[in-house]
């Protein structure tokens, strides 16, 4: 068997590299790109710890189940409301939307 | 008093709500209506509360009239009891509701005279009273402290909209002080309900359990440092002066004769009678800060040109006195301090009342305008010298019946801060006198020539509160026995 | 003897219904006031054949003298115990008879004196009330009780003195006069206090017992008795608390006449002579009260030799003759001192009353507009005159008994040079006293207009001055025995009024030390007939010879502006400190300091809405990660 810190390592990784993604990417669409990594990575986890901990038990594929669904709408959701933004601002860049502001 | 006259405790309180709520519904400009509905109200209010001072027997159990109604319980961290609408007095409570009685009536009265938006200031002036009444008559803290906020809440809308002089300044300030000096209290009664872990917040549950001493250490200044910010307690009184100057004259005299005591009595309920020990502990810390705010208030007095400035600060000097006997730890002096909220209530109401009378003619109030004012108005000036000569504790009046229990009991623990305290009152003759040789005495100032005779409302009501100060001074014995055998029977750590 | 409280309730209820409802009585109520005091004056009579019946051999037996006790305030069932009480002894027998039958002269006088006057009804209130607390405060058998009074007396007399308000002046002596007094009532009332402390009872004989008994420390008994003192100086107008007897004189005079000369101000001296068994046991205290007595007695003498109102210089003699009281009390000699309390409440109100004949006829108080009365006002002149040698010492006159013995009892007593002092003091006291009278009845007339108003004064004022001139020459003879016997006492004054350490005395002349005095009082007179006799010259030669001694006695030793540089600068500096901490520290710093500071804050925080998502999306992730530190840490 592949150990499971194997998983959990990649895991990690991705989940890191999705944060990084979210914070520093200017672009909205790549901002979405890495949510989805960061949630792979997170459904990655879940499953590992199933197949490794969990015996008969499976909550964490139902879980990772879930994910995927809300990620789903998740993204229709938000693909939609960039849509707008880039019709109103002409521009996908995530700093254009900064009018709520003191 | 027995278990059904808990009714009528209940009633204190209801009463002014129902009025308020009545008043809602009748239009605004029927201010017969008006009038009628308050003067009803105020006279059963006031007999109420003498029936509940003279009934109360003082050598019965402590709390009389008792009686619960369940609100919330057996939920959450609620045991059996949890909330209750529970009602109760003893003997300072009594009293305290005799003040407020007594000084609703002069309150009404000359507020009929308000022509701006009577209706409204009458509703608000209400549940205000409401509150005061519930606070001095509930036994159970969450209860009481929902009171208490009615109470506090009303005087932001009645100094803002009817007030005078930086009304916007005062109210918010008032209001800022005070509500800061709340959440001291509610940290307090939710630790107080936590530490007990009884599950019900009753208070004659909760006196009798035993608080850990570093408890009481920690949130007994709590209590107090809350409580006292409406007390005026010294280094807290800045909203004092500049609150009660900016207030319409039923204001004045509801809140520095009747709240300023609820802050006193919270002191006594909240902190004193729930952490004995703490109490103690900290007592020193109170008759400091009770000598400071009497000498600190008296000298501040003596400089003031504004007649409700000089008020203000003179009443910061006579809580100072209440607090001063709160420290000394024994009987006499707590009888005494307990004495001089009543006595001082009634004082500087009838102070008020002239003040406003004075202020509603002629829109000023700077003690260097007048002079001579003894010829063009004599009734007011006769009332004003009553209330003088009470401030300053003359004998024969309620002043000094308060004060001698006081300077007493404070040379009993000690004897040079009651020295202290009786050469305040000396100061305090002196900004008195001064005041009355400038503003009654002397040749007539002719700007003032228009001004009238205060009107009949006016006379009645400060004849109410005049025979108020007489009969306390020369008869104290029915309130010295209500509150000395509750002092002596049910507060811990005070001894004779 | 027990229902002696209606001695002060009568005239109580006389304030009562004069203050109320004068204007619906006729004339105003004076009437009404005048029957009221002459029923007390009735009833003192019945207390006193009483009293007379508590004389067993000679000796004074106290039993039901303390009869009526009510009780007022009772914490821990007598732990604390306030109540009305009354005492009656010898001391209490001087002061009655002297406070209602002035009373009744100076009313009677005051018919005339005041008619016309605005708020007449008003007036005879305010006296009501002034007799009824003072017959409360000589018959109260508690310390506590005897304050309230006290305060009570003082609240009267801020009322008369402040009679005639319009004037900036009278309301602002009435102000002095009630705060200066108060400051001696710190005094009273702390010394009251103390003495509490110890004995935990108000009642003065216990605490006479108590301090006999050795109960009290020492150095306590004598800071309390002091204490008490400083009331007694207040009310007394001794030095340092006599300012504010001059300035009284605004008010009427009449009221000058009762309260400022024979009643109010010797409340103090009272509190002393009541309280003197314990003086006794802490000599030091007593000492305090001989050498105020005798400095108070010397400076008001000197302040009256140049005084020119002629109200004036009697306020500044009954200031020193308060000296010589308290002189008397501070060597143990309660006879000598109740004696010339006595004595000098007649011929002290003659003089004021005589005075304000004076005033009354010829609206003048400045004796430089005044001299040559004579003629026009020769019931004055006679009562006034037979009051002033009186007031001199000249032989056989009451004054002379009184002061005699004071005196006396000093050179036996005392250290002599207080003896020297005093002596001297007693000459001034004849010479200050001739001058007045010689300025104002005799030579020639200074004010034409002045001259030409004044007339002989009705009836009704001269009958109680030539009642008082009586008096003025008979009350000294008490001092014998034969008198005092006819009078239904056991003896003269020194066997009914005698502190059991003096033990009863006979009176005995003793001819050289009365020859002496005598010859000091003629010296003095015969010096004031020189100096101011015809136009003065001696005088004015005298005036110039030394300037600067003059100016200081015509200006009060200049202590009123001590004072009020004092008040001026601690006082109102204290305030102005207090008020500017108040200001500053407390609102602006503190309070609205706060709510700018809570405001800074605000305005600081709101850049953190920066509107950028990416900042958003950077607080979310350390918001979590913290959360995630903490969880997993508590774990």
């Amino acid at each position: 068997m592949i150990p499971l810190e194997n998983f959990l390592i990649l895991s990690a990784i991705l989940f890191a590299t999705g944060l990084y993604g979210v914070l520093a990417r200017r672009s909205a669409i790549l901002i979405l790109m890495s949510v989805e990594l960061m949630l792979a990575a997170v459904s990655i986890n879940f499953i590992a710890f199933a197949s490794y901990l969990d015996g008969d038990a499976f909550s964490g594929l139902i879980f990772a189940l879930f994910v995927i669904t809300v990620a789903a709408a998740e993204v229709g959701l938000a693909l939609g409301i960039v849509l707008r933004l880039f019709r109103e601002r002409q521009t996908a860049y995530v700093d254009s939307a900064d009018s709520m502001k003191w | 008093m027995t278990e059904s006259d808990a009714v009528l405790l209940l009633a204190l309180f209801l009463i002014p709500l129902g009025t308020a709520a009545l008043l809602m519904l009748v239009p605004s400009r029927e201010r017969s209506l008006i009038v009628g509905l308050t003067a009803a109200s105020s006279l059963a209010m006031f007999v109420i509360s003498l029936y509940v001072f003279v009934a109360y027997d003082f050598n019965g159990a402590q709390f009389q009239g008792v009686d619960a109604w369940n609100y919330m319980h057996n939920v959450g961290l609620l045991g059996e009891e949890g909330i209750q609408l529970k009602v109760g007095i003893d003997g300072i409570a009594a009293a305290m509701v005799l003040l407020t009685g007594i000084v609703i009536l002069p309150g009404t009265w000359v507020s009929w005279k308000i022509q701006n938006r009577m209706k409204d200031f009458f509703i608000l002036l209400y549940i205000l009273t409401a509150g005061v009444f519930g606070t001095f008559v509930m036994l159970d803290m969450f209860m009481w402290f929902l009171l208490y906020e009615t109470a506090l809440l009303p005087m932001y809308l009645l100094i803002a909209v009817w007030g005078s002089t930086r009304k916007e300044y005062g109210a918010m300030k008032l209001m800022m002080m005070l509500l800061a000096g709340s959440i001291l209290i509610f940290t307090a009664i939710f630790a107080l309900y936590a530490e007990a872990g009884l599950g019900t917040f009753d208070m004659v549950d909760l006196y009798a359990f035993d608080y850990d001493e570093d408890f009481q250490k920690i949130y007994f200044p709590m209590v107090a440092v809350g409580c006292g910010i409406l007390a005026a307690m010294f280094p807290f009184h800045s909203w004092s002066p500049d609150g009660h100057a900016s207030a319409p004259t039923a204001v004045s005299m509801l809140h520095a004769g009747v709240l300023m005591k609820l802050g006193a009595f919270g002191i006594i309920r909240l902190g004193f009678q729930m952490m004995p020990e703490g109490g103690e502990f900290w007592a020193p810390a109170l008759i400091l800060v009770g000598i400071t705010a009497a000498l600190y208030g008296a000298i501040s007095a003596l400089r003031q040109d504004d007649l409700k400035l000089m008020t203000g600060f003179s009443s910061i000097s006579h809580m100072g006195y209440v607090m001063l006997g709160l420290g000394t730890m024994n009987v006499i002096g707590w009888t005494g301090a307990v004495l001089q909220m009543f006595a001082h209530g009634i004082m500087t109401a009838l102070f008020f009342l002239l003040i406003g009378a004075m202020y509603d003619q002629s829109h000023n109030r700077d003690i260097p305008n007048f002079s001579g004012m003894a010829k063009q108005m004599p009734i007011w000036t006769v009332f004003f010298v009553i209330a003088g000569l009470a401030s300053l504790g003359l004998p024969g009046m309620s002043g000094f019946v308060a004060e001698v229990h006081i300077f007493i009991g404070t040379f009993r623990a000690y004897p040079v801060v009651g020295g202290l305290a009786v050469l305040t009152a000396a100061i305090t003759a002196t900004y008195l006198l001064r005041m009355f040789s400038q503003v009654f005495f002397g040749e007539f100032n002719p700007r003032w020539s228009e001004l009238k005779e205060i009107t009949y409302a006016e006379r009645a009501g400060a004849a109410v509160l005049a025979g108020t100060i007489l009969l306390l001074g020369l008869w104290p014995s029915p309130w010295v026995d209500r509150i000395a055998t509750t002092i002596e029977t049910t507060i811990p750590g005070v001894h004779l | 003897m027990e229902q002696v409280w209606i001695l002060p309730a009568i005239p109580f209820a006389t304030f009562l219904v004069l203050g109320l409802f004068n204007r619906f009585i006729p004339r105003r109520g004076d009437g009404l006031a005048v029957l009221g005091m002459a029923a007390v004056v009735v009833l003192v009579g019945v207390v006193l054949a009483d009293f007379q019946n508590f004389f067993v051999d000679g000796i004074f037996t106290p039993g039901g003298e303390h009869a009526y006790a009510e009780e007022w305030v009772d914490i821990g069932q007598g732990f604390f115990l306030i109540e009305f009480s009354t005492y009656v002894d010898s001391v209490t027998m001087v002061m009655l008879p002297v406070v209602s039958f002035v009373a009744l002269m100076v009313l009677v006088y005051s018919i005339g004196y005041m008619k016309g006057e605005q708020r007449y009804g008003w007036y005879f209130a305010a006296l009501s009330l002034f007799v009824s607390a003072m017959l409360l405060l000589v018959i109260s058998g508690n310390l506590l009780q005897l304050y309230l009074a006290w305060e009570g007396v003082g609240l009267a007399s801020y009322l008369l003195i402040g009679f005639y308000w319009e004037r900036q002046a009278a309301a602002e002596a009435a102000k002095k006069a009630f705060i200066t007094t108060r400051i001696g009532d710190v005094g009273l009332l702390i010394g009251i206090i103390l003495l509490w402390r110890v004995t935990g009872s108000f009642d003065i004989q216990e605490i006479i017992h108590a301090a006999q008994e050795g109960v009290f420390d020492q150095t306590y008994l004598t800071v309390a008795m002091i204490f008490l003192f400083a009331g007694a100086a207040g009310k007394s107008a001794q030095f340092p608390f006599h300012v504010w007897l001059p300035d009284a004189m605004e008010g009427p005079t009449p009221v000058s006449a009762l309260i400022h000369a024979a009643t109010m101000v010797v409340a103090g001296v009272y509190l002393v002579a009541r309280m003197l068994p314990v003086y006794d046991e802490v000599l030091i205290a007593r000492d305090v009260v001989l050498y105020t007595g005798l400095l108070t007695a010397l400076m008001a003498a000197t302040m009256g030799l140049v005084a020119t109102d002629i109200k004036r210089v009697l306020a500044f003699s009954t200031v020193s003759q308060l000296g010589f009281m308290f002189v008397a009390l501070g060597v143990g000699a309660l006879t000598a001192a109740m004696f010339h309390l006595f004595t000098h409440a007649f011929f002290k109100s003659l003089l004021f009353l005589g005075s304000g004949s004076v005033i009354h006829a010829t609206d003048e108080q400045e004796v430089q507009e005044l001299g040559g009365l004579r003629k026009k006002m020769p019931v004055t002149t006679i009562t006034f005159t037979i009051g002033s040698l009186a007031l001199a010492g000249l032989p056989f006159l009451a004054g002379f008994w009184s002061k005699d013995e004071i005196l006396h009892d000093l050179q036996k007593h005392g250290p002599m040079w207080a003896y020297v002092v005093l002596a001297a003091t007693a000459a001034l006291t004849a010479i200050y006293t001739t001058r007045v009278v010689l300025l104002t009845f005799f030579g020639k007339p200074k004010n034409q207009q002045a001259y030409d108003r004044a007339h002989e004064s009705p009836p009704i004022m001269t009958v109680p001055l030539m009642i008082l001139a009586a008096l003025a020459i008979v009350a000294g003879f008490v001092t014998y025995t034969g008198v005092g016997e006819a009078l239904g006492f056991v003896g003269g004054i020194g066997e009914v009024v005698y502190l059991p350490a003096e033990g009863a005395h006979r009176f005995e002349l003793d001819w050289a030390f009365a020859a002496g005095a005598s010859a000091t009082a003629v010296a003095g007179v015969v010096i004031g007939v020189a100096y101011w006799w015809g136009d003065a010259k001696r005088a004015a030669a005298a005036r110039n010879w030394a300037p600067e001694l003059h100016q200081l006695f015509a200006r009060r030793y200049y202590i009123d502006e001590l004072y009020q540089a004092v008040i001026n600068n601690v006082v109102m500096g204290a305030s102005r400190v207090v008020a500017w901490f108040d200001k500053k520290v407390v609102n602006e710093t503190g309070v609205d300091g706060a709510t700018q500071f809570i405001g800074f804050l605000g305005y600081r925080l709101k850049f953190l809405q920066t509107g950028r998502i990416p900042n958003y999306a950077l607080g979310m992730a350390l918001g979590v990660a913290a959360l995630a530190v903490v969880a997993i840490g508590t774990t």
